[in-house]
């Protein structure tokens, strides 16, 4: 890799060149190379992203540029910083001291969890302080400096800084750590993942605020992400990691249209979004090596379709795709024949369309559904009321039999509250769920004693996959012991033998094969997609008629989604069950839903506000917070109106403890008039499309709304 | 509804385990096997009193009038009791509230330092420990305070009895102060006072040993916590990350186990004083349990519970001082 001077830029300047980086960790199987002689030139103030699958190396590479590895790794090779106008450093060669000024006030770092980044005891401002004066800086004019970047990323200095970190939300306490590695003016920013933990519209906003933040403070940024889509929102120049090595670097637009490495290539199909056809996208197959035992050759060919001898024997050097593209394959130029982005046009897989609707009586169906939760009271005070947040509020639906609902919203929307209480989990303080016509909870006194269902009969029938298989599965039993536990509980007349044969035949069925050596293992020796499997096969064993899928893939690796979606919707064919769909993104729940034939359903603060098939949801859709959603989930395309201004008023989401009058998204809505802040719209129809209805004034032709004035910002403080 | 503030229901829980142990000492007295009433009636019978005299006598002392319905004896004995009259004892004649108000400080005085003392050395051993993680130090401190952690207080205070101030003859074998000493402001009586107190505050260090531990298992939490490494790339100093970050952090849970020792110590003060001949209120109680001094032992008893009572209140009230993420202060996205 070193004689041909790979990734590196004739004409630009770099900012940090890195040479022959490597970070190595000790460990008794042996050395671990978690960074593998990467060089690369990051230019002055691009945007430079790094794409990933996670143990892919991509954090390691972000601390080794402040030489910031965490004991015992080491870093080797040659960072070399160019400042503005002052001389070249070594960063890896500095002393104590100058490294201690080096960090922050050169190059600063944003982490992934934010949410742990302060230390809980202490005030923001304290933070700030700290900062600083531990770099002999003047506090006044910082601290006036600290509060024009809060101000800059929307937050209220006088407010934030005098919290404590638990004080606020996510996505405000994240943009509380870029102002805070900004504080001392730093050349360079690297951002590790720093959006990974917040909602899509935070997520998006983020990116927007970046954008304006790296032209004011004259920086340059190192976005570290596994998100092939979000980086293609923000960077100038994309570099994708495989394997602890660069696979490809090239500017932003032709990573995207033009990929050359057929990982990269891999990854873009097997990336969810919201325009290519579901039919293009598929999963990368195999899994990413281990770092202490990486293939020899290119590290890609165990999972390449284009691998021959010359792959196994030889590591590929970057080879020059274009001006300033590079990738490190032997077969760059017959990769885009071999794995062709768009889908193959003959066969155009007839969709089953799913007979929902109108059609027989609906399986679950819930009337003005509400969950209200009563809080600690908040103050000092000895006496006062509770707060009460309205989780779920006044929300309608059916399922039908074979039927597939994706519920979207921010997180802390009530999405999963929803669902929860749906299927007996959580009481609701008001309105009904019926099951078959049945109240699931309590009053069945209207359902004739033969026709009523136990409560037992009702708990198998409505059934639960969480979000985190690790945490779902008992860490202490045996795969074969989890899944013989519903099977004893429910069909006691079947005896060990038969029992074996089932949870055989479904690991098999689930591709866990050997399922004889599955069977005996337990939970940890298997890995994320591997659980939520079997999390998921222990669902399907009592037959279920619908299941709740609680944001079942968002645990798992990127490339690892859409494996896992096709199964959960081959899962339903089979045992003919309807699911009940939580998640965050838009993406997901649209290839989820395109592909049944289902519905996606988008909660806004415990209201459904539109619910359809996903071509008017995604395609056209009418709430302007689908709008809003749809516009925050980052898309595989370059797009020019990158810098445009969000189609919401602010960013963070009202207290829910006090939800806005009338139509609750008002306060965010930019077509908000006078009559939303009065009175919530009821559900119309929202298209000629079946099943398509939306709580917006908007899609009533004849409403008064269309005569009113707009709301401006001052009305809503 | 008042009731759904913690504070509130903190103080109703407080005032709850108070009434539950009045009653509950109110009915022993009078459930017990062999109960205390007859018991003493039979003492005083024996040593020959008239039985019409020796009622008077146990009335007078256990506040009890067998004849009494309960609703009202109970009713008075609540109101005595809250009043501050605890009966009489048994062997001295003397009301219990007065002799446990004389013997009471000086066990508070042993419990203070040993609680003080324990609490510090198990912090600092403990962040020694987690900072050099793996090491020598840690090994061996590790493995001392787990010896520490398995001794019994009251074996260790043989040991040291039998040692330090038998053998070698360092320390006093029993008492509080210095015989002959005017007890007041001056110097010989302190200082008598404190070379008294050594060995039974050396004792209760065994303590020290689990604390320690959990100093260790906190420290090592926080060193790998996030906000630490942010620290650390932000460039503060040692002083500051040791004291504020590491040390400020770790010692939180500490808080609510040191005050829920202080339960454990006044336990353990009956056992101690009894080895050091140390006249507080656990040699007090020790005494009333082997005379069958009813009176004093239930005022023994209450006293304890309600100053562990206390203790974990005010563990409970403070906590959100020292961390603010707890208690009724919060409020998520402002």
């Amino acid at each position: 890799m070193t004689t041909t001077q790979p990734h590196r830029l004739q004409t630009h300047e770099p900012i940090l060149e890195l040479n022959d980086v490597s970070v190595t960790f000790s460990m008794d199987r042996g050395d671990s190379r978690v960074v593998d002689e990467v060089t690369l030139d990051i230019e002055r103030n691009e945007v430079l992203g790094i794409v990933g699958e996670s143990g892919s190396g991509k954090s390691m590479l972000a601390s080794a540029l402040l030489d910031a590895v965490v004991d015992p790794g080491t870093v080797s090779g040659e960072i070399t910083f160019h400042p503005q106008d002052e001389p070249s450093v070594s960063v890896l060669e500095l002393s104590k001291a100058d490294r201690q000024r080096f960090r922050w006030e050169q190059i600063a770092m944003v982490f992934q969890g934010a949410m742990s980044s302060f230390n809980p005891v202490r005030t923001i401002r304290t933070h700030f302080v700290e900062t600083l004066s531990a770099h002999d800086d003047d506090i006044e004019t910082g601290m006036k400096r600290a509060a024009g970047i809060l101000e800059d990323l929307y937050l209220d200095p006088d407010r934030v800084l005098d919290s404590y970190p638990h004080e606020l939300s996510g996505g405000m306490k994240q943009r509380a750590l870029i102002a805070l590695s900004l504080v001392l003016e730093p050349e360079v920013l690297v951002m590790d993942e720093p959006t990974a933990a917040l909602d899509l519209l935070m997520q998006r906003s983020i990116i927007g605020l970046l954008e304006e933040i790296k032209t004011q403070y004259d920086l340059t940024i190192v976005f570290i992400t596994h998100d092939l889509p979000l980086v293609a929102d923000i960077a100038d120049r994309v570099a994708v990691l495989y394997a602890f090595e660069i696979a490809e670097l090239g500017p932003t637009e032709e990573i995207l249209s033009e990929p050359a490495h057929p990982y990269t290539r891999l990854l873009l199909k097997s990336t969810p979004n919201l325009q290519a056809p579901i039919e293009s996208m598929q999963p990368v197959e195999g899994a990413a090596p281990d770092p202490v035992n990486v293939p020899e050759g290119c590290s890609f060919h165990p999972r390449c379709p284009l691998a021959d001898e010359t792959c196994q024997a030889n590591d590929p050097d970057a080879a020059t795709v274009s001006d300033r593209h590079t990738a490190d394959c032997h077969h760059y130029e017959a990769a885009p024949g071999a794995i062709p982005l768009e889908p193959p046009e003959m066969d155009e897989i007839e969709r089953t369309p799913r007979h929902h609707g109108s059609a027989g009586e609906p399986l679950l169906s819930l009337d003005g559904l509400e969950v209200h939760f009563e809080t600690e009271q908040k103050g000092l005070g000895l006496f006062g009321e509770p707060e009460t947040v309205s989780a779920v509020d006044g929300v309608s639906l059916d399922i039908y039999e074979n039927d597939v609902v994706v519920l979207v919203g921010e997180s802390g929307c009530g999405k999963t509250t929803l669902g929860k209480a749906a299927i007996g989990l959580q009481e609701p303080t008001g309105g009904t769920v019926r099951y078959r016509g049945q109240d699931i909870y309590g009053d069945d006194s209207d359902v004739d004693a033969t026709d009523r269902f136990s409560a037992d009969e009702i708990r198998r029938a409505l059934q639960i996959v969480h979000q985190d298989p690790g945490s779902s599965l008992n860490p202490h039993h045996r795969i074969r012991s989890i899944l013989e536990a519903p099977l004893k509980q429910w069909y006691d007349d079947l005896d060990g033998n038969d029992r074996q044969s089932r949870i055989l035949g479904l690991l098999e069925h689930v591709g866990m094969t050997p399922a004889d050596d599955y069977i005996d293992r337990y939970p940890h020796q298997l890995s994320g997609g591997e659980q939520q499997r079997v999390a998921l096969i222990r669902a399907m064993l009592l037959n279920p008629e619908l299941i709740l899928a609680d944001e079942p893939i968002s645990a798992l690796d990127v490339s690892l989604r859409v494996e896992m979606m096709d199964l959960l919707i081959q899962l339903q064919e089979t045992f003919n069950t309807s699911y009940l769909f939580v998640s965050h993104d838009l993406s997901n729940a649209r290839y989820i839903a395109e592909k049944t034939g289902g519905r996606i359903g988008v909660v806004y603060l415990g209201e459904l506000v539109e619910i359809g098939p996903p071509e008017q949801i995604i395609h056209d859709p009418q709430h302007p917070y689908t709008r809003a959603l749809r516009w925050a989930t980052p898309q595989l395309t370059y797009r020019d109106d990158r810098a445009q201004t969000p189609p919401i008023r602010t960013i963070d989401i009202p207290d829910p403890t006090d939800p806005p009058s009338g139509c609750r998204y008002h306060t965010r809505c930019p077509e908000a008039r006078k009559v939303c802040a009065q009175s919530a719209p009821a559900t119309k129809s929202g298209s000629d499309a079946e099943g398509h209805e939306v709580a917006c004034y908007r899609v009533q032709d004849d409403h008064d709304y269309w005569e009113d004035a707009p709301i401006d910002d001052a009305d809503l403080d | 509804m008042v009731f759904n503030n913690w504070r509130i229901r903190r103080v109703g829980q407080a005032v709850f385990t108070v009434w539950a142990v009045l009653t509950l000492s109110f009915a022993l007295v009078r459930l017990m096997p062999g109960n205390p009433m007859g018991a003493m009636l039979v003492q005083l019978e024996q040593s020959g009193m008239n039985p019409a005299r020796a009622r008077e006598l146990v009335e007078a002392r256990l506040s009890v009038r067998p004849d009494q319905p309960i609703p009202i004896a109970y009713m008075n004995y609540l109101t005595s009791t809250l009043q501050g009259d605890l009966g009489q004892s048994i062997a001295s004649g003397e009301p219990v509230a007065n002799e446990i108000a004389q013997a009471l400080p000086w066990t508070l005085f042993v419990m203070s330092w040993s609680l003080c003392i324990t609490f510090v050395l198990g912090v600092v051993i403990g962040a020694l420990m987690a900072y050099w993680e793996g090491g020598r130090l840690d090994v061996g401190l590790t493995s001392w305070a787990i010896l520490m952690g398995s001794i019994p207080f009251y074996v260790l205070a043989f040991l040291l009895l039998i040692f330090l101030s038998y053998r070698f003859g360092w320390f006093p074998t029993g008492g509080k102060y210095v015989a002959g000493t005017e007890p007041g402001f001056n110097l010989p009586f302190i200082s008598g006072v404190m070379y008294h107190a050594i060995l039974p505050v050396l004792s209760m260090l065994v303590a020290s040993g689990v604390a320690s531990l959990g100093m260790r298992g906190n420290s090592i939490r926080v060193l790998g916590s996030d906000y630490l490494r942010v620290a650390r790339l932000r460039g503060l100093s040692d002083l500051t990350i040791s004291s504020q970050y590491v040390a400020r952090n770790a010692m939180l849970p500490m808080y609510t186990t040191l005050l829920i020792n202080i339960g454990e110590m006044f336990g353990g003060s009956v056992v101690l004083e009894q080895v050091f001949q140390y006249k507080g209120l656990g040699y007090y109680l020790y005494r009333a349990v082997n005379i069958r001094d009813y009176p004093r032992m239930m005022g023994g008893f209450m006293v304890i519970t309600i100053a562990v009572v206390i203790a974990l209140f005010i563990a409970d009230m403070t906590y959100s001082m020292i961390d603010p993420r707890a208690g009724g202060a919060s409020n998520e996205s402002y």
